[in-house]
Formats: structure tokens, sequence, C-alpha cells
């Protein structure tokens, strides 16, 4: 049989994709129908499974952890994703013109990036530690605390002090994103308003804000994406205590599924986590569209 | 990887099949075990078995606080090692989805059967069938520094035998200096306070479950409200150093050698560490008291079974029997101060003597275990309700709403 | 310089050199800001390193020391006998995996990127969207049945399983990337190639991929990354600690028998970690900022 040539060209480029194709369908389409159907079982990981409908999905609104892990995750990412954006912008402010050695700055600030999140959460652990750590080293040494303080075992400390090592974590993140946007303004923009006597906020409110409207509203959703979606900070650096106050959705579901076995149960939950997440991207590409 | 193994097994027992004439005897037999990482004996049984038998055991030590989930990805994989020695608490959910080996007719053949500790027989038990019989024993007790007691004034060898007692003890070790602390306790170690605070209960005649383990008891029983504000009142008087609040268990055993506490929760498999690492310490133990008192302890340690699936059933029995014969009973287990599964056999050469060992074997004598399927889920796993219940009326003080919680989330675990 | 016009002038500043003053005070201070910034940022990488070069007995002093007393390497030597077999053996395993998942990543997004931009064929568009869908779905939220699965081809505990669920994951972003590399080089040069009658695949090798080279090192980057500090499904898909990769080990092992933790040994072993990252990120570095804004233009 003689192909035409556009007819080879059609075949030859359905083969090019299709191992593509057969990666993204084995490994995330029929996953993705299989958290569907297994979140309408009773699936333990071991042992006879069982159909029960709903079952699963009722359970969820009277699981009291469930319930304290989805309010926890929002008031976490509710409490990160200011002083990312904050100290982001600050950031990528002071490394936005090319003054000599900034380089180096800019790679600085972004080194704790490429380092994986579990490795700086077993770093800040040992930092933070009531014995060994050096913040409480300082603090005692300074005389600014009267006696070691156990951050990771109080409610209210753990969550700050979480924070501040995402931040180290992650700001470098935001602060490229933000450069980018920063440097897609054009001065010109700046020169003419100083011209007409703009301070710093007047700039700040009129020109840069605005113009960063979309680069910002990218930042923030992975940011929050990534937020929720939160598991390894917790899990080395809590393990989702002190109270079980520092338990994430992810945390909660893994726990129910490859701890308690209950992975019918965790499939339902994931439903839910991707519902909030589509719901995140929706807004996302609500936000980016309505510029254009 | 795994395919290509398969086919080079298959290959070489063709050719084993082909050019001999099959005999059980010559091919050798490989056996997997488990171990959760606890000191017991394991290692010293499986090297010497491994000295004098054909048949070779190769011993893995998975961490305690993965032990659950390990086992229950290697069985979900189809890959469980052929004997497993499991923490006793959690024998009922594995028998009960069909994961161990019934060995009632090989236990009906133990001419000392009945002598086998009976926490343990018990939970290696599923309706009316042996799963599981004792491989590691250890009562829990309450350790006390007998040097710091002479300092407080406080007579040795008359410990405390209700909680007043206990307290009015603490209270006046703790008053001998900074450094010193009249008790200790892991707050953020759910495994620990189940082994060591449970007792308190029980030797009161609570429990937080009820006697069919159907449902909780926790704001029924109002001895587990009392013993809850029993160790409130430790931490709210600072009887306890301050890291004890989030100690995960790293320091369960290693606060205690340190010489400034004057009591704590402990276990048998404590003491061979002791005597043999802190030569110093002056030590003795007595069992955990009831409010007015009595006494009671965590039946706990390991049991000893085959997983479903093994390929070496009779040869693994074999193994399991022997490590319950005198010779490892006493040559292994009591030389090197573990207490023997068989409770007759605790009156051994290296136990005489030693007033410490008898006590903390005898512990065993009122040893008490729950036994539900859903043991980890409520009680060890670190996010379960019953280290967040302890945690929030014994850390915080607020112990109606801890009851409340924890009844709550109990019920919502046992109901499925 | 700065000397000559900062010298005070009888006859009083001129408005120019107040400006110039002013602006050089400004900078001055911006790097005083961006000095202790970067000090802050690079402290808990430095202390880590610092400690791991302690002897093991001080590294676990109660308070900790500032410096160490004496260097030592006896950290890094009780790494190889850290846990049950040596933190070579993790090394090894996380190698591995990041290798598998930077050449898979590489090969499929090289292809797929080369069918996206330049073929036309049936179902392109809805079969583009569906690879893109994946960036908007995290793999968090389809972990379990992806275990199932992997237990179920026998591919757990192993790990070639673990790097399939990597590249699947880095497949979005490394088809969005090269399909922008390849829609980026003039159609003609490649036009000239097929009249000469080459075939497809030898236009690719021969002809595309040193063009797109800065978009495959990108991937690379990207992917080896990735992978090398992914703990999650590390954490679930791999139960025998003979294959556990660096991270997961370094959780593990934090508690000994007797729970103690072996602190100086753990910092060298984050300090182990941390080093394959940082010096592919350092030497990389334009591709791996181009990747981002790559990723930013997109949206």
């Amino acid at each position: 049989m003689n192909l035409s040539w556009t007819q080879r060209r059609k075949l030859t480029g359905l083969l090019f994709v299709m191992p593509t194709v057969a990666f993204v369908t084995v490994f995330f389409i029929i996953p993705l129908i299989m958290t569907v159907y297994m979140s309408f079982h009773d699936w333990p990981l071991f042992g006879e499974r069982a159909y029960t409908g709903l079952e699963n999905y009722q359970e969820l609104s009277k699981d009291r952890q469930y319930l304290k892990s989805l309010d926890f995750t929002f008031r976490y990412t509710a409490l990160v994703t200011p002083p990312i954006f904050i100290l982001g912008f600050i950031l990528a402010s002071l490394v936005r013109h090319n003054i000599p050695y900034i380089g180096i700055f800019r790679t600085i600030f972004f080194l704790p990036v490429v380092i994986g999140l579990g490795v700086s959460s077993l770093l800040w652990t040992w930092m933070l530690d009531d014995r060994i750590g050096i913040f409480n080293k300082i603090l005692l040494d300074f005389h600014l605390v009267p006696k070691a303080q156990l951050f990771l075992g109080r409610p209210n400390t753990a969550m700050n002090v979480i924070i501040l090592s995402v931040v180290w974590k992650t700001v470098g993140f935001t602060m490229i994103l933000l450069l980018a946007g920063l440097q897609a303004i054009p001065d010109e923009l700046y020169e003419s308003a100083e011209v007409d006597g703009a301070g710093y906020f007047r700039k700040l409110f009129y020109i840069t804000l605005p113009l960063m409207r979309r680069t910002i509203a990218l930042a923030l959703i992975l940011s929050v994406i990534g937020s929720v979606l939160s598991f390894d900070q917790f899990y080395i650096m809590t393990r989702g205590g002190p109270r079980n106050s520092t338990i994430s959705i992810v945390f909660w579901i893994f726990n129910n599924s490859f701890t308690y076995f209950k992975m019918g149960y965790g499939a339902a939950m994931s439903i839910v986590l991707l519902a909030i997440l589509v719901a995140l991207t929706g807004l996302q590409l609500y936000v980016l569209r309505e510029k254009e | 990887m795994t395919s290509r193994k398969l086919i080079l097994l298959v290959l070489a027992i063709v050719l084993v099949l082909g050019s001999l004439p099959a005999s059980a005897q010559d091919e050798e037999i490989n056996m997997t075990m488990w171990v959760r990482s606890i000191p017991f004996q394991t290692q010293a049984l499986v090297d010497e078995w491994n000295a004098s038998n054909d048949s070779q055991i190769e011993l893995t030590v998975i961490p305690s606080a993965e032990f659950v989930t390990k086992m229950g990805a290697a069985i979900a994989a189809g890959e469980p090692p052929d004997i497993a020695s499991i923490d006793l608490i959690y024998t009922p959910a594995f028998a009960a989805a069909g994961q161990l080996v019934d060995i009632t007719d090989f236990v009906k053949e133990l001419p000392y059967a009945d002598t086998l500790t009976p926490a343990h027989m018990a939970l290696g038990m599923y309706e009316g069938r042996n799963y599981a019989v004792p491989t590691g024993v250890d009562g829990s007790f309450i350790v006390y520094n007998i040097d710091l007691f002479e300092q407080a004034g406080l007579d040795p060898d008359n410990p405390p035998t209700t909680w007043d007692e206990m307290l009015d003890a603490m209270r006046a070790i703790d008053a001998l200096g900074d450094e010193v602390y009249g008790y200790w306790f892991s707050m953020n170690c759910a495994g620990c306070n189940a082994f060591t605070f449970l007792p308190f209960i029980w030797a009161s005649g609570g429990d937080v479950l009820s006697d069919d383990y159907a449902e909780a008891t926790i704001t029924s029983d109002p001895i587990v409200r009392d013993a809850l504000a029993f160790y409130n009142t430790i931490w709210e008087e600072g009887l306890v150093p301050e890291g004890a609040s989030i100690d995960n268990g790293s320091n369960f055993v290693s606060a205690f050698t340190g010489g400034n506490i004057g009591m704590a929760g402990m276990g048998n498999f404590a003491i061979p560490l002791f005597t043999n690492d802190h030569p110093d310490l002056n030590f003795d133990v007595f069992h955990i008291p009831g409010k007015e008192g009595g006494a009671a302890s965590f039946g706990g340690g390991d049991v000893i079974a085959i997983a479903s699936g093994s390929q070496h059933v009779e040869e693994a029995w074999r193994f399991i029997e022997w490590t319950m014969s005198d010779e490892a009973q006493i040559e292994i287990y009591a030389a090197n101060g573990q207490i023997p599964v068989r409770l007759e056999l605790v009156n051994n050469p290296y136990f005489e003597g030693d007033e410490r060992q008898m006590t903390a074997a005898s512990a065993l004598a009122v040893g008490f275990t729950p036994y539900t399927t859903v043991y980890n889920d409520l009680f060890n796993d670190p996010n379960g309700p019953w280290l967040e219940m302890l945690q929030v009326a014994i850390l915080d003080g607020d112990i109606d709403g801890a009851i409340e919680l924890g009844q709550e989330r109990f019920t919502q675990i046992m109901e499925g | 310089m700065a000397a000559t016009s900062l010298r005070p002038n009888p006859s009083g500043h001129s408005q120019q050199e107040l400006r110039r003053m002013r602006r050089r005070a400004l900078l001055a201070l911006r790097y005083v800001i961006l000095l202790v910034l970067a000090l802050l940022f690079l402290f808990p990488i430095a202390w880590s390193f610092i400690n791991s070069i302690k002897l093991p007995s001080e590294a676990l002093a109660v308070p900790p020391t500032y410096l160490p007393s004496e260097i030592s390497l006896k950290n890094y030597e009780e790494l190889t006998t850290y846990g049950k077999i040596g933190i070579a053996q993790h090394v090894y395993n996380s190698t591995v995996v990041a290798l598998i998942t930077v050449l898979g990543s590489i090969v499929l997004s090289t292809l797929g990127g080369y069918g996206f931009a330049r073929f036309n064929f049936p179902g392109k568009n809805v079969l583009f969207v569906m690879v893109l869908s994946t960036l908007m779905i995290p793999f968090q939220s389809i972990l379990i049945p992806l275990f199932v699965m992997i237990v179920q081809v026998d591919l757990h505990d192993t790990l070639f399983g673990l790097a399939l669920v990597y590249i699947t994951f880095q497949l979005p972003f490394g088809i969005f990337l090269m399909r922008n590399s390849f829609l980026a080089v003039p159609q003609e040069i490649e036009e000239s190639a097929l009249l000469d009658g080459c075939s497809s695949i030898s236009i690719l090798y021969r002809l595309m991929l040193r063009l797109v080279l800065p978009g495959i090192v990108t991937v690379a980057i990207y992917a080896f990354i990735n992978s090398w500090n992914e703990f999650l499904a590390a954490l679930i898909f791999m139960s025998d600690q003979d294959k556990f990769t660096l991270p997961v080990f370094l959780t593990t092992v934090r508690y000994g028998i007797w729970g103690d933790v072996n602190w100086g040994a753990l910092q060298a072993g984050v300090i182990v970690s941390i080093i394959p990252s940082l010096a592919i990120f350092l030497a990389l570095q334009r591709y791996y900022m181009d990747g981002l804004m790559g990723g930013a233009v997109k949206n």
C-alpha cells in the first residue's frame, strides 16, 4: 500500500507523540479514572474489597480530623502566602537592576529552591531543636529567651517556624517569577512618572502592581497550589503534631491510605482535593484570561 | 529485573530436577524473616539457627514505626517474609485479614503450650485458632532511682503503691534541685503511653474500651478522667522536664539513665541495657499502681508467625519451635537478660538473685493487652486519637474536651 | 573617585553632586541589605556544613558549639555504615532513578515535542491538551491508584517503577518546552532537508537536535532536580530499605534502635544530598532560569 506524502507525515507525527500519549494514559488518565472508581469502594490495602456507593463520601463529613485538616491546610495557605509574596517582591526589587555582582545575589536567594523540601525540612527540624538547635543557642546566648523554646512542640509556634522554613525554601522561586514581571516593565514609564514627581508608593501602586497583574496572579496560583498540596514539611518536622494540629490534607490522605489501609476512603478524599485544585486552576484561567 | 530472576530461578529448578533425583533434604531452604527494631535477641537466635541448621534465615530489621506499613505493602505486593516477628497488638489485624498461617495443629503438640505467656497467646488467636506464639515478652512497670529516693528522704524499700504516694514521691525528689525531676513520660509518643499509662487505668479497675472491645468507654468510665487528671498534675507542677512534652520516644529509655529522673514508666527490654551500659545507675522497679492500690502491666512485645504464602511452613515452624526450647530460652534469652516466653523458665540460673528481674517478670502475671484489629489506628498511630487525647488533657489541661474528642474519634475508628 | 566628588566644596554642593551622592548612598544601602539577606539565606546550608565537619561527639553537644574545635570527616565516614547498608547504596538508588528519569524525559519530550510542533495529524489538539492537563492535576491526588497499579505489575520496590512515575510527571513541562523549542527553529531549515529526501527521524537526529539542545538541557535539569528531591512518592513506592532514595533514607534513619539521633552524620547526609542538585544548578543556571521564565511566559 502506498501512502501519500501527507498521509505519511500524519502517521509519522502520530508515531512521534505516541510514547508520550501512552505514558500519560497509563500513568495519569487510568489512575485518574481509578481514583473515582476506588472512591466508591471499601478498598483495604490487602483483603477483600467491596462496593459501598457513596459511603466514603458520607464518612468524610463526619471525620473530625479530615475537617480539621481542611481547615488547617487553608489556614496554612493563607498564612504562608503573604510572607512569600512580600519578601519575594522585596527581593525581586532589590535584584532587579543589573548592578555589579547582582547575579551572585540572585543565585544565593534562589539556592534553597533547588534543595529538596524533604531535606530542607530535616535541616530546619535540627536547627529548631530545643537542645541541639542553633536558634535556641543564639536566643539563649543573647538572653532573648529565659529558657529553650520548644518551637515545634507548641501549636502556636509550630506553624510559625514551619512557615519560616518554607519561606526560606520557596521565596526564591516567587522572586524569579516577579523579577521577570518587573523587568518587562519599560523604564521609560518610571522616568516619566518621576518627572511628574511621583514617589515610590505612587509608582508602586500606579505602575508596578497594575502592570504585573498577570505575573502576580500566576505566581500566586502556583504558590497557593503548592501550599494546598504540602506534605513533606509536616510529615518530617512535626509528624502532624502537636495535638494533630499540623496534619495537611495530603498528609491525612497518606495516613488513611497507607497506615490505616483504607485506600477507598483515601481515594474519596483525593477526589475532594482534586475538586479544590480544579477550582483553583479555573480561577487562575479566569484571572489570566480577563486581561486579554 | 524480577522477571529475569524468575526465569533464572525456573531454569535452575529445571536443571536441578533434571539432573538429580528429587530430594527434599538436599534442596537448600532459604527463608526470610522480618523483625521490628526492638532489642530482643532475634539476631542471636537467627545466628545460632543458621550456624547449626541446613536451612538458612535472612533477618531484616524494619524500623518499628514503619513495620505495619511495610508489612502491609509487602503482603499487598505478594512478597511477605516467611517468618515475621510482629508486635503482638497487630496480630489480630493480620490474622483477620487472612495473612497468617493457621498453626493450631502445631501448637497443640507443644508440651508446654499452657505456660506460654497468656497475653501473647490470646493476641495470637483469631476465631478460636492459633496464628502466633510469643517470641519476645515485655511487661511495663515503673523504674525508680534509689539514690534520689534516699536523698529525698523516701524509703527505697517501700516504693509508692497509690497515685497520691507517687505524686508525693515525685514532689520530694523534684525539690532536690533545678535539674532533678520526679518523673518522666514521653508525651509525644503514642505507643510509649499505651504501654506505661494505660496500666494506671487498668490497675484502678477502669478501661478505655469495653470488655468485648466493641465500644470506647472514655467518657463513661470515670477512672479515665482521674488518670488524665493525675498526669496533668504531674505536668502542671513541673515534675517532669519540659522536653518530655515533645519527646517522640527517642528519650523514652535514655531519659532515666541521666540519673536526674526519680521515676519513669519502663519495660523489661530496658533492664539489660541499664545493667550493662549504666552500671552506676542504682535502680529498682515496682508495679504500676492503681489510684488506691492494685497493680497492672501492659503485656507487650512480639509474637512470631508464619506469613500466608510461605513455601516453607514446616521448616519455619521447626525454627519457631526451636526458639521456644529450653536451650534457646535459657542460653539465649535469659543469658542476655531477656524474659523467657515460658513462664516456668523465669526461675533460671541467670535470673536467680536479681530481684529486679523477678519483679519485672512478675509484672507479666498482671499483664494485659487490648485485643482489637484497629489497635494501631487507636493507640499507636502518632496521629491517632489516643495521643491527641493525652496531649490535650495532660499538656493543655482541657480534660473534658480531651475525653469527648477521644470518645468521638475512638468510636469512629472502631465502627470502621 | 568617590573621594574627589565627596570632598566638601567651600562653595557648597552643586545640585548634581548632591543627587549623585544620594544615589551612591542608596546603592551602598542596597548592597548592605543584599549582603545581610544573602548571609541569612546561606546560613542554614553553611551551618549544616559546619556541623558536618565537627567531630561526631561535638556535633551532639548540648548546647551546640558555634565553630568546630577540630575539623573532621568522621561524620562522612560514619555515613558509609549509617542505617542498614550505608549511604553509598542510597546515593546509587537516587542516581539511578534520576538518570532513568532524565533519559526518559529527554527522549519522550523530544519526540513528542517534535511531533506536536511540526506535524499535523487527527486528534493532535485533543492529545496536546490531554498531555498538558496533567499539569493541573498534581500527582498527590492520584497516588493511591498509582500505587495499586505499580504493585500489580510488580514494579513496586524497583527503582525503575519509581522512575516511570517521575517521567510521567515531567512530561507536560517537557513536552511544552520542547514543542516551543522546535517551533522556534525556522521551518526553512527543515524543508531543505526534507527535499533532499531525509527521513523525519534522521532530520530530527542529524539536524534538529543540535538546534534544540538548550531546551533538552533544561528538560534534563528539571528532571534531575525534581526526581532527586522527590519525597512522597518515594516514601510510598519503596518499602524495601535497600531501595530507599536519599531523602527517604535520611528521614527514616533519624531514629536509631534506642531512638537516638546521630546529628553529625545526618548533617553530613544533608550535605551529600544537597551537593548534586546544587552543582547542576550552579553549572547550568541559565537553562534552569530559562525553563522557569518559559513556564511563566506560557501562562
